[in-house]
């Protein structure tokens, strides 16, 4: 887990993709997260299938929700 | 550059948003980033512009300071599932300019009905990584100019890898192409991803259109995708494309999300 500018960053893994352009992510601790997309990746058309591995910022609001802000080389 | 842009709140906290560099800014609360932006330009000179921010007020606070920044026209991405950003966006005075369908591509011969198709006479395939770079190169060159002197790259699926100037083949090895008469006549670029190998573009010279070749390209792609043991592929289809979404549907390809790209002008 790292803490950077942006906030607590955690690694993890895309287990489903659900309606609305979430994802359901299981982090390296064993949580599950609802995590949607960067601007970033979106601008970049990066695509997120489940099994990809992922970095995902947590919200510093709610622990459950997060965004996908790199997604790692298979 | 830390030049403060704007102050706002949401709820009883202070949101300060603070452009931190040429291309970046940063909404700050309470000493914490809550949201930030980007811009990068396009190959093709445009400006996109990306906003991440945990509440809808912090979003519009970053695109008020974006817009005081930037010149227009200003662009971004969406996808269009995703009715909380596409909304942002349009309080902020984007709207679509168009949208791209995502495509989800069997491979199986038996499901596209590609398996008895026959290459056109004359005409035979090249497989990736045995087309030679020079005539490739060529060919690429005359089809991006045949598009950009029709309706445009800017209606094409986005191509947003930074390139070198002037060189639109990165990779040739991912390329097959047609050959007729000693010519290469058409092309197919397939990324081979992993899990979801992607088709980046198709395309057949213009003096060459309405001969099945295209079809014949995209047989000899997916099947070779088939016989590597994938199932499916992934393809972008601008809407206003007709002859490439006739081109994917008619084969079983379903439509699994869209894509807005949005304008403020």
């Amino acid at each position: 887990m790292t803490k950077t500018a942006g906030g607590v960053e955690v690694e993890g893994t895309v287990i489903e993709c659900l309606r609305n352009a979430t994802f359901k992510v299981e982090l390296k601790n064993g949580h599950t997260v609802l995590a949607h997309i960067s601007g970033k990746i979106r601008k970049n058309y990066i695509k997120i299938l489940p099994y990809d591995r992922v970095l995902v910022e947590l919200s510093p609001y709610d622990l459950t929700r997060g965004r996908i802000r790199y997604r790692y080389r298979a | 550059m830390h030049s403060v842009h704007s102050a706002s709140g949401t709820d009883d906290h202070a949101v300060v948003v603070t452009r931190v560099s040429d291309t970046q800014w940063h909404a700050m609360e309470d000493d914490r980033v809550v949201g930030h932006g980007d811009a990068s330009r396009r190959p093709d000179g445009r400006l996109f512009i990306g906003i991440d921010a945990w509440h809808g007020a912090v979003f519009d606070r970053i695109a008020d300071a974006m817009l005081a920044d930037l010149p227009t026209p200003l662009y971004a991405v969406a996808d269009e599932a995703d009715q909380d950003s596409t909304s942002a966006w349009e309080r902020a005075g984007f709207t679509a300019a168009r949208r791209e369908w995502g495509y989800r591509v069997p491979t199986d011969p038996q499901v596209t009905g590609l398996g008895s198709v026959r290459t056109p006479s004359g005409v035979t395939i090249v497989p990736a990584g045995e087309a030679e770079e020079g005539p490739l190169r060529a060919l690429d060159r005359i089809i991006r100019d045949e598009v950009e002197a029709a309706v445009g790259w800017q209606t094409m699926p986005a191509e947003v890898l930074p390139r070198p100037a002037g060189t639109t083949v990165l990779d040739p090895s991912k390329y097959a192409v047609a050959r007729h008469c000693g010519q290469y006549v058409g092309l197919v670029r397939v990324k081979p991803l992993p899990r979801q190998p992607r088709i980046g573009l198709i395309a057949v010279r213009a003096d060459r259109h309405r001969r099945g070749i295209a079809r014949a390209l995209l047989a000899h792609a997916l099947g070779s995708l088939h016989r590597s043991g994938t199932a499916a592929a992934w393809a972008e289809v601008d809407e206003s494309n007709a002859a490439a979404t006739a081109l994917f549907e008619g084969i079983g390809a379903r439509r699994a999300g869209s894509t807005l790209e949005l304008v403020r002008r």
